[in-house]
């Protein structure tokens, strides 16, 4: 794909463009779901495409296209030049310089190419059954999906930038239905590798299905202030909804949580929390971001200090400080946007077992509806929906549902109290942490 | 050069004759399978959006892809490509054959006359003949008018975007069928902030309509109403919580229904009885004053087009009649499993996606009240102006809405701003305390979201009354 990059290159600069860079992918996937023993859908897609990005008089201007035949490419560039004139002059906007050669990355795997069909349907299967015969309470497993990825990504630029990695992944998800009593409840989980032999069907399908049971028989329980733990899924989507305000473009624009309070206290004193585009078990990860700037590994909060932002280069530049490598692209098809690589929560970590065992009055939260919709990523106020189980007198006891979680995101940051001992990845974000434990959180109910 | 060049609209071209589409619906059913089809999309968009007073993220594009489907039983073999050109279809055809293997092949007819439809949704001026600087001009406009409005007003997104989407779909059932869908959209966020205290205002026009929906007067209106939410809910106290009754405001209210209702009658979740409305055909699901349909023809619509993804033609659909379950919402796939008809709610975000069944304009229809009157006729209340959005669990019912402009009804007045508050329920419950409905209906645009895929949606309502409803506040 260098020779289509290249090309680009040179016609956006020929039609006048006084800097450009080129993004390129090409990819291979396989999407596998299975219903009652059987394929219900397997989808395999090969895809392609460019993306062309402009500087012309202080403004930059954007254009894709799944085309890559020359007159394509040349319809391309003229659009990015025009996209570029109607955009307002920016004395901040400018394109990645060249850095040292970026980290050489175990983001690829050489076994997944050679998995066929035929042991990715397996899988699947197999995950399915693992949630059905788990416990009797299982209705039915709605999703059992299976689905990798193998991208290529080239870029180049005017400025010298010239980068090549291949990544791939696969991934597992259940979302299993369980019922009792006329009650429906849901719980989901899922496996992540980067051949299928770290897949884990079976764990995988057991977690679903012990998490839909597990909130059978739920009832809304008395409004109250009390200490809840978070388990990994529940935290990783509050964490998917803080660090919008993490990022360099929501604190320039006015719109973070965070803008003033760079060095300051906003969480519990045990709490760490960084960027790492360079963990080989992160799907987030890779050699350099979206602009060519290499990925590294940036701390957000530290002992519960807020110790800086996310950098694409014109966020940067305009903050007088460096990229951190977080420019990312989810496609040919978008132009750099400042976003997370990999989450990290650290913290000392506490047996999940004892940490319910001191809690004399709590919920632990296993399943949170409305974090999106319900969060406020400008205000930090939220109130979701939340489904888990009551913790009494340091054991765990009936399940609750039908309840609201309501606070403001950095009250929620400095009651967090522990950690569980139970990190671990969760997709979609790509977001690694364990249970967390706040203290004085608003329950509402009944 | 605007928008699309018309140039690149190669849908067109005679290198897709009947004769190569049918001899790739054929190749696909070459191992067997009922139904085999081939999509065809080519898309031309453009995005504006300007913060902090400058339009700083101009980008558009093209993309040009095909997809082949194959159905066997419930099964479905999907591959798509963007290589366009016979051996990039027959590829495609021959990956979701081999998917199959099961040996006779499956039955194809021959495909009959081409149909389409051109103006269903009129397209007055169509965008990409409208010069970009007068795009970037209304931008520039409502972040004007909005911060003149108040000088509360702290931030403006401002966002503009239009496509043209062609697309031809031919099947083994002898459907051939074009269909040509330009949708604009226009969207401002205000942030207001005042002693620390930061809210936001949203507010949107959008259609399956060319540029004639944006004027100055649209584009001025948008932006003083956002900033007009973002502004009064800084005087907002924090929202209590408790069951109470709650009285929901027209057009952005339609979530309600689309949430709580809708996804659980998306055929999908019912062939799994994996939703609450599933073998309750006939059965009480709502209070008898309500009914409701899903309405792809409604003209213009943001969530409309004049045939599917699947090129069934589009339709209105009542859901529920009187309070009944009467219709759940289908894609060919779901219907011939069923053994009912398609709705014309087989929508797919693009090649790139398997179609499934899924809402188009989702509508409450209105009653006879006005809503002064259901507000007057509440003691003690919420009364819920916005929502900013919501999620369902299809199997269970249960939703969340967060409410980004609410108030408190008290003797019958809606008095102070509530902020933080959410609503929290189960779908049947909440339509069967439907006890009010108002006249004043009005249909708001979204983005929805399902299995990865997004597409336009439609949310129509009047005002309405929610006799009791589990408010989550934070006050």
């Amino acid at each position: 794909m260098f020779d289509v990059v290249d090309k680009a290159l040179d016609l956006a600069l020929a039609q006048g463009a006084d800097e450009a860079e080129v993004y390129a992918s090409t990819s291979t996937s396989r999407r596998i779901k299975v219903y009652g023993g059987e394929v219900e859908e397997l989808t395999a897609a090969r895809h392609k495409g460019v993306g062309v990005r402009v500087v012309s008089g202080g403004a930059a201007g954007y254009a894709y296209s799944s085309d890559t035949a020359p007159s394509a490419l040349e319809t391309t560039a003229a659009r990015a030049l025009e996209h570029a004139r109607v955009s307002d002059h920016d004395p901040h906007v400018a394109l990645a310089d060249p850095g040292s050669a970026p980290p050489q990355l175990d983001i690829f795997d050489e076994r997944l190419t050679r998995a066929t069909d035929e042991q990715k349907i397996d899988i699947a299967l197999a995950l399915e059954r693992a949630a059905l015969g788990h416990d009797k309470r299982v209705k039915l497993v709605e999703d059992t999906m299976y689905a990798d990825d193998d991208t290529e990504v080239f870029l180049a630029s005017s400025k010298g930038v010239r980068g090549t990695y291949r990544e791939n992944s696969c991934f597992l998800f259940a979302y299993v239905l369980a019922e009792q009593d006329g009650q429906v409840d849901t719980g989901l989980s899922y496996s992540i590798g980067r051949d299928i032999s770290e897949l884990q069907p079976q764990a995988c399908g057991r977690e679903a299905a012990q998490r839909a049971c597990d909130l059978l028989g739920g009832r809304q329980c008395p409004s109250m202030k009390a200490t809840v733990v978070l388990d990994p899924f529940v935290a990783a989507s509050f964490i998917g909804v803080l660090s919008a305000a993490l990022t360099a473009d929501a604190v320039q624009k006015g719109r973070s949580l965070f803008a003033a309070l760079e060095g300051k206290e906003v969480a519990g004193a045990g709490v760490n929390l960084c960027d790492d585009g360079l963990r080989p078990d992160g799907l987030a990860s890779a050699p350099f971001d979206g602009e060519g700037t290499s990925c590294r590994r940036t701390p957000l909060i530290q002992g519960g200090v807020l110790t800086g932002f996310l950098y694409d280069v014109y966020t940067a530049r305009k903050a007088g400080r460096q990229s951190t490598g977080n420019g990312l692209r989810s496609s040919y098809r978008s132009m750099p946007q400042v976003r997370p690589t990999n989450l990290i929560v650290e913290g000392a970590a506490t047996p999940l077992a004892d940490v319910i065992a001191g809690i004399e009055h709590g919920v632990l939260v296993s399943s949170a509806v409305g974090v999106h919709s319900g969060a406020n990523p400008v205000s930090g106020e939220f109130s979701v929906g939340i489904n888990g189980r009551l913790i009494e007198a340091g054991r765990l006891s009936t399940a609750v549902r039908e309840v609201t979680l309501a606070g403001d995101i950095i009250s929620m940051l400095k009651g967090i109290v522990a950690f569980g001992d139970d990190a671990r990845w969760i997709p979609g974000g790509s977001i690694f942490t364990p249970s967390i434990v706040i203290e004085g959180m608003s329950i509402g109910g009944a | 050069m605007c928008g699309g060049p018309s140039n690149l609209l190669r849908v067109t071209l005679p290198a897709l004759e009947a004769a190569l589409l049918e001899a790739v619906v054929a190749r696909a059913l070459g191992s067997g399978g009922d139904f085999a089809e081939v999509f065809v999309e080519d898309s031309v968009g453009l995005g504006m959006r300007l913060e902090d007073g400058k339009v700083e993220q101009t980008s558009g594009g093209h993309e040009y892809g095909a997809a082949v489907r194959l159905n066997s039983g419930d099964r479905t073999y999907y591959a798509y490509t963007d290589e366009v050109d016979e051996a990039g279809l027959f590829e495609a055809a021959t990956a979701v054959a081999a998917g199959l293997r099961s040996g006779a092949a499956g039955a194809t007819t021959k495909l009959g006359a081409e149909r389409s439809e051109p103006g269903r949704h009129p397209v007055q001026v169509p965008p990409e003949t409208v010069p970009i600087v007068r795009k970037r001009d209304l931008l520039h406009a409502a972040d004007d008018v909005a911060r003149g409005s108040s000088p509360l007003v702290g931030q403006v997104i401002a966002g503009y975007s239009e496509g043209r989407q062609r697309v031809l779909i031919a099947n083994s059932l002898g459907d051939v069928v074009r269909d040509d869908r330009t949708r604009v959209r226009f969207i401002v966020t205000v942030i207001a902030r005042r002693d620390g205290i930061i809210q936001t205002g949203y507010q949107t026009i959008g259609g399956s309509a060319g540029f004639e929906i944006l004027d100055e007067k649209a584009v001025t209106e948008t932006a003083v109403k956002a900033a007009g939410k973002a502004v009064i809910m800084l005087d907002a106290r924090p929202a209590p919580m408790g069951a109470m009754p709650v009285v929901l405001a027209n057009g952005f209210g339609g979530t309600l229904f689309h949430e709580a209702c809708g996804h659980g009658l998306e055929a999908d979740a019912i062939a799994k009885g994996a939703s609450i409305y599933a073998g309750r055909m006939g059965e009480l699901v709502a209070a008898p004053i309500v009914n409701a349909y899903d309405d792809g023809s409604l003209v213009n619509g943001w969530g409309s087009a004049a045939f599917d993804d699947e090129g069934v033609p589009t339709r209105k659909t009542m859901v529920i009649e009187e309070g009944r379950l009467c219709s759940y919402l289908y894609d060919r796939l779901r219907a011939r499993s069923a053994g009912a008809e398609p709705t014309g709610n087989g929508r797919r975000q693009s090649f790139r996606h398997v179609p499934l069944p899924r809402m188009t304009t989702t509508c409450i229809a209105p009653g006879d009240a006005t809503p002064e009157a259901i507000i007057a006729a509440t003691a003690h209340g919420f009364y819920a102006k916005s929502l900013a959005g919501g999620q369902v669990e299809p199997a269970s019912g249960n939703f969340v809405f967060g409410v980004s402009e609410g108030y408190l009804i008290e003797k019958g007045k809606v008095t102070t701003p509530l902020r933080g508050a959410t609503l929290v329920g189960n779908g049947i419950d909440i339509l069967k305390q439907i006890d009010m409905i108002a006249a004043d209906f009005d249909v708001k645009s979204g983005i929805c979201g399902k299995d990865g895929q997004g597409v336009p949606v439609g949310t129509g309502q009047a005002t309405l009354r929610i006799r009791q409803m589990t408010v989550g506040g934070t006050g």
